[in-house]
């Protein structure tokens, strides 16, 4: 009994970390691990999420020019033969070609080939059976076309195959190369990666990140410190009526919030016709000019996270005894001293709660500039998550790029997961967590 | 330095917790603020330190009326029953904060401080936090802390109450010694009569936000002016009995109990009357024989406490010294010392 006992308790703390651990891995391993999954490889609209097949288009022609490939191979690739055997007597048959024509040219070109349709064509219409229509005989020529352009072979040994047929003494891993560059489903790559890390609007949008995380947590910070000050001083009466309003942000759908605000900044909104009475530059805030953008993007959600600032700092302003604050004012301390030496030095945690937590959200929500400005005037307000979920979800040309989205979002989930582990240090994280107090 | 109250009134909305209240402290003087809790003791204690402002009335430090003045101006120390030191300084940030905020030089302040640690006792803990203190520290750097900048008054609210029982005896004397060494105008808020009367010079007992007698602890004893004093004073307390006044003395028919009224004259025969007996003046000794039988008994070692019930369910409590024991249920007839007696009329007012 005495050994059964240790074991019992490691089952039941299992038992009562098993919701904690399924939400974990359905929420947070599982979007991880496929988001990692995704960003090594090149899936996008064009390659879909399932297999391809394999296709030598004229577009591949071009990319394979430009990779080195040599100009006699891609000619080769590009021209077509006629070669007259069973399977193009077959396929002629098939398209509906007169039988006596079909006969003729068994009977007489058997065997032989063509370079171009004009030959071909030419000695078709020596044969006496000879269609008297002119579509006839293309239609009959056609059967005996024989190329790899634009032909979709579903296996890889297929497409060598045709192209070992189609290329007389190809350069060495030619035929490696092509086939492997005409497979039109998704493959591993790093190409992600190098691509994100030499495209110069790479850094241009890092920078638009730092400086938005930047300014919006200071927005957040300052103002939910200033607000939860100033409530605090105020009567119970009128602070309740202040907390309430400034909740309004953070309990305003999203979308709503974002429709506000452009009635608000918008051409023939509420600031655009103050500004007009006054004399002052009208037009459209939201979108008219790079400052004005940016300070409607750091407003709309640096009010959202002030909110949130307010509470927090709010209830742990509520937390310091009265009696401190009665010392401070009896030791002689102005408002502002008693601020400045009694509230904020005891206000370290929330603040820097605050500031981790928002950091996180920040840096990963982009549904508000989304909805506003869009990551314009131009790119100029678009951060990393915003330029994330346009690249894998919502492409304007059509072409999503969901490799290339998981690979910006890896890199988000790799930014958080520094700055998490940094601030929970800063925590000290492992001193709050204390032993559990009920022994099982 | 002397504070006087005067008409001093103070509603919170709509209660009006002090009507009218004049209080004088005496200068160097020790005074206890005394009652049950909601007498408005404490309310008085941060009305002199500005915590709370006056609706009405007048509050002078010496010749300066600083009735209108908030806490910042007004010079106060003040220790709270929480302590209510500062849970991010050590012990000398939180003794140095009033010069800190007054902004006196870093060489002053550090004097200071040593000076008042040394004081009270605490110059080993100065790199300490509160957190790190036991309540008597944290009570010595409360007081340090009220005492630094050498206030006009020193404020004490309940400050022991959070102490266990040795250290409360320990700090009952430690804060007298350290209020008569500065001769610092001081006033106690508590509702333990045992620290009120061996801390103060004076007390002031209150009773719905009225000061109903101030006197020195042993005039308060031996001549209570109301029975709520008499049985606010002495532990254990004083006893009670109801009857009437009947050829000069008080009687209880049904028990045949008859106490002298003595010099007390002119009450009409049958005035309702209530008898104060402290128990140190009912035992074995005395001249008015009372039959009862002893309903509990507590051993305290040096001396005992007895219950007797008397015949009409009424009972007197008793002090004896250790020696004979009664045991419970056992009848006795004891007796009243009817010189010590203490008679009010049925609402309270001493005869």
């Amino acid at each position: 009994m005495r050994a059964s006992s240790p074991y019992r308790a490691n089952l039941l703390g299992l038992a009562f970390m098993t919701p904690a651990m399924v939400l974990l891995l359905g929420f947070f391993f599982l979007p991880v691990v496929l988001t990692s999954v995704f960003a090594f490889t090149n899936m996008s609209t064009a390659t879909g999420i399932s297999g391809g097949s394999y296709v030598v288009t004229g577009n591949l022609l071009r990319s394979l020019t430009d990779e080195g490939l040599d100009a006699k191979t891609i000619d080769a690739l590009g021209q077509s033969s006629y070669v007259i055997d069973q399977a193009g007597l077959e396929k002629a048959r098939a398209a509906g070609v007169d039988a006596k024509f079909i006969a003729e040219i068994a009977e007489r070109l058997k065997d032989r080939s063509f370079t171009s349709s004009s030959a071909f064509e030419r000695e078709l219409k020596t044969l006496p059976s000879r269609p008297t229509r002119i579509r006839d005989l293309k239609i009959a020529a056609g059967a005996f076309e024989q190329s790899v352009l634009n032909v979709r072979y579903a296996s890889r040994g297929e497409m060598e195959a045709a192209l070992s047929h189609m290329l007389e003494n190809p350069p060495e891993g030619a035929i490696e190369k092509i086939a492997t560059a005409s497979y039109t489903g998704w493959t591993w790559t790093t190409d992600n990666f190098k691509n994100l890390a030499i495209a110069p609007d790479t850094w241009r949008i890092i920078g638009n990140t730092v400086f938005y995380v930047v300014l919006t947590l200071a927005f957040n910070v300052f103002v939910g410190l200033f607000l939860a000050i100033t409530t605090f001083y105020l009567p119970p009466a009128g602070s309740g009526f202040f907390s309430v309003l400034w909740l309004l942000p953070r309990i305003t759908p999203v979308v709503l919030y974002a429709v506000m605000w452009k009635w608000f900044t918008w051409e023939d909104g509420f600031v655009f016709n103050i500004a007009q009475d006054l004399g002052l530059p009208a037009f459209n805030y939201m979108k008219g000019s790079v400052a004005s953008a940016w300070t409607v993007v750091i407003l709309v959600n640096g009010f959202v996270g002030a909110s949130f600032g307010m509470i927090l700092f709010s209830g742990a302003l509520k937390a310091i005894l009265v009696q401190q604050l009665w010392a401070s004012e009896v030791d002689g301390a102005s408002r502002w001293q008693q601020i400045r030496y009694i509230i904020l030095p005891q206000m370290r945690w929330p603040i820097l709660f605050v500031t981790s937590y928002q950091t996180l959200s920040l840096l990963s929500s982009y549904e508000q500039i989304w909805l506003t400005t869009n990551g314009g005037p131009g790119s100029t307000t678009t951060i990393w998550a915003l330029e994330a979920f346009k690249t894998a979800l919502n492409n304007y040309t059509g072409n999503l790029q969901y490799g290339l989205g998981a690979a910006m979002a890896l890199v988000l989930v790799a930014v958080g997961l520094v700055l998490s582990i940094v601030y929970l240090r800063l925590f000290r994280f492992d001193e709050m967590m204390s032993k559990p107090k009920i022994e099982f | 330095m002397q504070i006087s109250i005067r008409n001093f009134t103070k509603t919170f909305d709509t209660t009006t917790v002090i009507d009218d209240m004049n209080l004088t402290i005496r200068d160097g003087e020790m005074l206890a603020l005394l009652g049950p809790s909601g007498c408005g003791k404490s309310t008085t204690l941060f009305t002199i330190s500005g915590i709370h402002r006056m609706d009405k009335g007048q509050l002078m430090f010496g010749d300066r009326d600083v009735s209108g003045l908030p806490s910042q101006k007004r010079n106060v120390g003040v220790v709270f029953q929480n302590y209510a030191l500062y849970p991010h300084m050590n012990v000398f940030e939180n003794i140095a904060f009033p010069l800190t905020v007054r902004k006196d030089a870093k060489a002053d302040i550090d004097r200071e401080v040593r000076a008042i640690a040394a004081l009270t006792h605490i110059s080993e803990l100065l790199e300490r936090r509160p957190g790190q203190l036991s309540g008597g520290q944290q009570q010595r750097v409360a007081l340090a802390r009220a005492l630094v900048r050498k206030p006009d008054v020193l404020l004490l609210d309940e400050p022991l109450a959070n102490l266990d029982a040795k250290l409360r005896l320990e700090m009952r004397s430690e804060i007298r010694r350290i209020q008569l060494e500065t001769g610092i105008t001081a006033v106690l808020v508590t509702h333990d009569q045992v620290e009120a009367m061996s801390m103060c010079d004076r007390i002031a007992i209150m009773k719905k936000g009225e000061i109903v007698q101030i006197d020195t602890p042993a005039d308060m004893y031996s001549n209570p002016r109301t029975s709520f004093v008499a049985g606010f004073l002495g532990n254990p307390p004083i006893s009670f009995l109801s009857g009437i006044a009947m050829d000069s003395a008080f009687s209880i028919a049904p028990i045949k109990l008859r106490v002298p009224l003595g010099s007390r004259q002119g009450i009409a025969d049958g005035t309702q009357l209530k008898l104060g007996i402290r128990p140190e003046h009912f035992g074995p000794e005395g001249d008015i024989a009372v039959q009862g039988r002893i309903a509990f008994a507590e051993t305290q070692g040096r001396e005992n406490l007895y219950d007797v019930a008397l015949a009409d369910g009424s009972v007197l409590r008793s002090i004896q010294p250790a020696g004979k024991i009664w045991a419970v249920g056992e009848p006795v007839r004891w007796h009243i010392d009817s010189k010590s007696v203490f008679v009010f009329t049925d609402d309270g007012q001493r005869l």
